[in-house]
Parts: C-alpha cells; sequence; structure tokens
C-alpha cells in the first residue's frame, strides 16, 4: 500500500478541517481528489506530500509507519512532491527553476542539464528555458511547476487542482503530462479539482471529501438551501426563488435553518406516468447540458439550479432526452441527503 | 546666511583640494562604520530568520525587546560598553577602550537589533509557498533558508543600508569609546562636533557635505546592487 491513513485528524483552532477515519491508496495509480471549496482537499494533499503533520491519527508511508521526526519527514519529502493550486517561481530562469530540485539532490551539471531539456521539451517549454520564471504568464507557471515536479521523477506526484485559473488548451497539455507521467514513470499521482468528469476522465479511482470526511456521494448536484416551513412530518427547503423541495422532517434540528442539500445524480429520473410522486418531488425544466462519461450519460437540466441525473446508455435510447427540450424530474426522498450548512463540524 | 554661504565654499575648497586631515577622518569613519555593518549582519541576518521562522515561547516578549532596543540611545551604550572595557571593567586587560575596536564594539550593539527587527519583518512578508515549494523539491533546512533569504534579499539589504547609516551618523558610541584621538578614533561625526565646539564651521560643514555625499554614494550602490535600476520597480 502506498498510503495507509487511520483516523487521522488534522485541526486549526477549534475547525476540525480534516477527519479521516480511514484510507489506503495504492501505488501507481492515478486518484483524483474531489470536494466544494473548503472540503478539505489542501489539507489532506499537505499531509500526504509530508508539509503538514496531522494532528491526531496513525499515518503509514510505502508500508512504514510514519514518524513525523524532521529527518524522516525529509526523506520521505524526496520521494514525493506536492504541486501547489498557485505555483510559486523562484527568482532566477525557468531553467534555475527546474533544475533546484536536481541541484539540492547534487545531481551531476550534465545530468542536469540533460533532464531539464528533457523537462522543457516534456511541458512545451523549450523556448522559454532562459526566460525570467517570474514574469511567465498562469498557465505557463503551471507548466514550468510541473516540469520541476517531474525533474525529479517522484514516485508519487501530487497535484493541487493542477487545471485551476488555466485556460483550456494548457489544461489539456497538463492533463496529458499527468496521464503521461503515470503510464511511462509509473508514478503514482493524486490531483485533486471542482469538476468530477474531469477527475473520472483520467483517474482510476475517485475520493470525495466533504467538510473534511471521505464521502461516498458524488460532488454533484450540492445545494444550499434554507428551511423555510417545518412540521412534524415534512419540512420545505427553498433553493431558489422558484424552487423548493419538501422532505421528510425525521432528524431536522428545529433550529435548522440553512441545509446544504446533496441529490445523488443516479437518483434522479425523468417522471413517468406510473411514478408515485408522494416520494418524492417534481421539478420542471429543460435540458440545458449533455454528455458521455464511461458508458453513462449525464444530463444537466435547468429547474431553477442546474440538477444533474446520470443514466445508462440503454437507458437514454430509450428516454432520448435532446438539448432545450422540456424535462419533469422526479427527486425521490431517498436520493436526497441533507446536513447543515452554518453549523460547524 | 553669509557664514553658511562661506563655509559651503571654502567647504567645497577643501574637499577637492583632498584634504590630508580630511581623507584620514573619512578613512576612520568608513572602516568602523563598515566593520560595525559587516558584523552586525553576520550576527543579526541569520538571528532574524531563525526568529522570524522558529516557534516559541517567548517569541513576541523576545520582538517587544528587539523593538524597544531600537530606541536605545548611543550614550547608554557607550557607557555599558565602557564598563566592560575601561581598565576596572572585566575586559579592561585587552586595553580596548579608545581604540577603533571599542568604536565597533558599540556600534555593532546599536545596529544588530535594527539588522534583526528589519529581517524579521522582510523574511515574515516572503510569502510561505516559497518554503512550502523548496521543501517539497527536497530541500533540507539549510538550502530552505537560502532559498528564503535569496527571496527576502531586498529587505534584507535596505536592513543592512539602514543600519550602515545609523552607525556613520553615530557621535555619542565613538565619542566615549574612541576618544576622538586624531588619525585613530576620529570619526566624521567626533571631528564635527570637535570643530563646532572650537568655533571651526568650515571643516565642520566639509565634513558634513562628505559624510552626506557618501551616504548618498553607499546609497546608490546598493540600489545598483538590489536590481532597483529595472524599469519594472518603481
Amino acid at each position: 500500500m502506498l498510503y495507509k491513513l487511520e483516523n487521522v485528524k488534522r485541526v486549526h483552532g477549534d475547525r476540525t478541517v480534516l477527519n479521516i477515519s480511514e484510507l489506503e491508496i495504492s501505488p501507481h495509480k492515478i486518484y483524483t481528489l474531489i470536494g466544494p471549496n473548503g472540503a478539505g482537499k489542501t489539507s489532506l494533499l499537505k499531509i500526504l506530500s509530508f508539509l503538514d503533520k496531522p494532528s491526531s491519527g496513525k499515518m503509514f508511508f510505502a508500508d512504514e509507519a510514519v514518524n513525523f521526526s524532521e529527518k524522516h519527514l525529509y526523506d520521505f519529502r524526496r520521494q514525493v512532491v506536492l504541486l501547489d493550486q498557485n505555483p510559486i517561481m523562484f527568482t532566477g530562469s525557468v531553467r534555475s527553476n527546474i533544475e533546484f530540485g536536481l541541484k539540492v539532490r547534487k545531481m551531476p551539471p550534465a545530468a542536469r542539464n540533460e533532464r531539464v531539456e528533457e523537462m522543457l521539451a516534456l511541458v512545451g517549454m523549450e523556448i522559454f528555458a532562459d526566460y525570467d520564471a517570474q514574469s511567465l504568464s498562469g498557465g505557463e507557471t503551471k507548466r514550468v511547476a510541473l516540469a520541476r515536479a517531474l525533474a525529479l521523477q517522484p514516485h508519487v506526484l501530487l497535484c493541487d487542482e493542477p487545471t485551476a485559473n488555466v485556460d483550456n488548451e494548457n489544461q489539456e497539455i497538463i492533463l496529458q503530462i499527468i496521464s503521461k507521467i503515470n503510464k511511462v514513470h509509473n508514478s503514482s499521482v493524486i490531483f485533486s479539482t471542482h469538476y468530477l468528469s474531469q477527475g473520472q476522465k483520467l483517474a482510476d479511482h475517485t475520493l470525495l471529501l466533504q467538510n473534511g470526511v471521505l464521502s461516498d456521494l458524488t460532488n454533484e448536484n450540492i445545494f444550499r438551501g434554507t428551511v423555510i416551513h417545518h412540521s412534524d412530518e415534512t419540512f420545505s427547503c427553498q433553493l431558489t426563488g422558484q424552487l423548493a423541495l419538501n422532505l421528510p422532517s425525521a432528524g431536522l434540528p428545529a433550529e435548522a435553518q440553512i441545509l446544504r442539500l446533496h441529490i445523488d445524480p443516479d437518483g434522479v429520473v425523468f417522471r413517468q406516468q406510473d411514478t408515485d410522486v408522494g416520494k418524492g418531488n417534481s421539478v420542471a425544466g429543460h435540458i440545458v447540458e449533455l454528455s458521455q462519461d464511461k458508458g453513462w450519460v449525464r444530463v444537466s437540466v435547468d429547474v431553477g439550479v442546474t440538477m444533474v441525473l446520470r443514466m445508462s446508455m440503454k437507458e437514454y435510447h430509450k428516454q432520448l432526452p435532446a438539448l432545450g427540450k422540456k424535462a419533469d424530474l422526479f427527486i425521490p426522498h431517498s436520493s436526497v441527503a441533507w446536513s447543515q450548512a452554518d453549523k460547524p463540524m | 546666511m553669509n557664514l553658511l554661504f562661506d563655509s559651503v565654499h571654502s567647504a567645497l575648497l577643501l574637499l577637492f583640494s583632498f584634504d590630508k586631515d580630511l581623507i584620514e577622518i573619512v578613512l576612520v569613519s568608513l572602516n568602523v562604520s563598515s566593520f560595525a555593518t559587516i558584523i552586525a549582519s553576520i550576527m543579526g541576518v541569520p538571528g532574524g530568520f531563525l526568529i522570524a521562522y522558529s516557534t516559541f515561547p517567548g517569541k513576541r516578549f523576545v520582538l517587544t525587546c528587539l523593538n524597544t532596543l531600537l530606541a536605545l540611545p548611543t550614550v547608554v551604550i557607550g557607557l555599558l560598553v565602557y564598563s566592560f572595557i575601561s581598565r576596572k571593567g572585566i575586559l579592561g586587560s585587552f586595553d580596548l577602550l579608545y581604540t577603533q575596536k571599542a568604536i565597533i564594539i558599540g556600534q555593532v550593539i546599536l545596529i544588530v537589533p535594527v539588522i534583526m527587527t528589519l529581517t524579521i519583518a522582510a523574511i515574515s512578508r516572503i510569502d510561505s509557498r516559497y518554503r512550502m515549494t523548496a521543501l517539497t523539491l527536497g530541500a533540507n533546512p539549510l538550502q530552505m533558508a537560502v532559498v528564503i533569504l535569496k527571496e527576502a534579499r531586498y529587505g534584507i539589504l535596505a536592513a543592512v543600508i539602514a543600519a550602515f547609516g545609523r552607525v556613520i551618523a553615530e557621535v555619542g558610541i565613538s565619542m566615549m569609546l574612541g576618544g576622538n584621538a586624531k588619525g585613530f578614533t576620529r570619526t566624521m561625526t567626533t571631528a564635527m562636533a570637535l570643530e563646532y565646539d572650537k568655533g571651526e564651521f568650515v571643516l565642520a560643514v566639509a565634513l558634513g557635505i562628505t559624510l552626506m555625499t557618501l551616504a548618498f554614494a553607499i546609497n546608490m550602490l546598493f540600489h545598483f546592487f538590489q536590481g532597483r535600476t529595472r524599469s519594472d520597480v518603481v
């Protein structure tokens, strides 16, 4: 096992930003870490890259227990590289930045130059070799930072939102490099992203973080709503001015006001004539997006908010949803989960 | 006003005649101030880095003490060092009193807090991602420190410039510990004070002009090293 985490917690002040009861990560695979802002993705990546220590819990790397002494961390850091969400360039040229990690490892100059040239070619930045690294654009900086990390041929490459704030062209280049480095060098890759589709396209495994906790839910159809009516049996949660869902009130505290709703895309269906509407909510809208993803079809429907449902190809051919077409959706109570958005963990 | 204009006129004539006494005084000043700045930088920059980058109980108290030391009067330093290096002091056997070394010791005490506090401020402003990036790329703590110091070089150079400016312009320590001995410990500021006492304004003004010219030239030199001549830096 590459990583094993047991009851790992990271606490800042009185706020628990990460609370992972168990996590195992296999070597030589690509993992994607998905979650909304503040879910704990960066905190987890910093711990996995040995740049931060958990407040409590056990961690194993390559089947060896991590004791978080400086010596131990230094040894492990030489096998793992974290690519920051907003990478920063050291003062100097692009070349000097890429060779930094090689220099600190005392690689001979000839081999170092060869590696730098190879990395510049890999990220398509050969002509920028002698440019001032701090004068590059955001996308170019990310590519150079990726080259700087890959020059070390790490066992594990950790990337914190590698495609955030990058144009489409640079996004594609970065994703291709991540995929290539896994295939060619057999490096393990763990990258975080907001985009479920991007993660699933590239990754062997998907990890979803919500409020610092690993979740089985997907990262889509997460909405914030206000409780506008609360009785013993049901409550109404308003998502927008037009859209409110009626849900069973079992377990809802009387003081709850702001909720985070998660609606499972696999649970949402097109309403049929025989649908038992008493066990869920019916909403109407029109289809705004269709996409294919590993044998599944994602349908985005504008119902006041953009609601995503996922269907099999067989179901797709049966329903034949089309862009702009009106759609009546049925959201079963069983596919809705909620948590209090205004209450800390 | 005539007195001032006459003094400036005579001072300029004295300067351009490269008067031997004047050159001697300037060299003594440069010698003690440069050594004091170098020694204080060797102590203050790493000290400031360690304080900025470490967490320990009482750190806030240490910072408060350093900030307080910025206001330490030169006369107090003079008295303190005098009590150690006078014949009756515990370092009296080294015969340091009324030597350039004595002035350097006092000046080092004066500017170490200046360099340390400004270094702490310069390093605290450096983006924490530099540290993270250096560590994740495999740097050891020393290599990481070099990265941080390199990125903070403008602020650190500013600290050194400020410290040099402080010592070359101070008079209390030089007078009390140096004794203003001609050719040995007479600095520009002590000479100015002496000439003023004698009513000899010409040499005093000439020394004043020299001091300001030197300060300007040294600042220009530092700015050159800082890369401030680059068009993208305002």
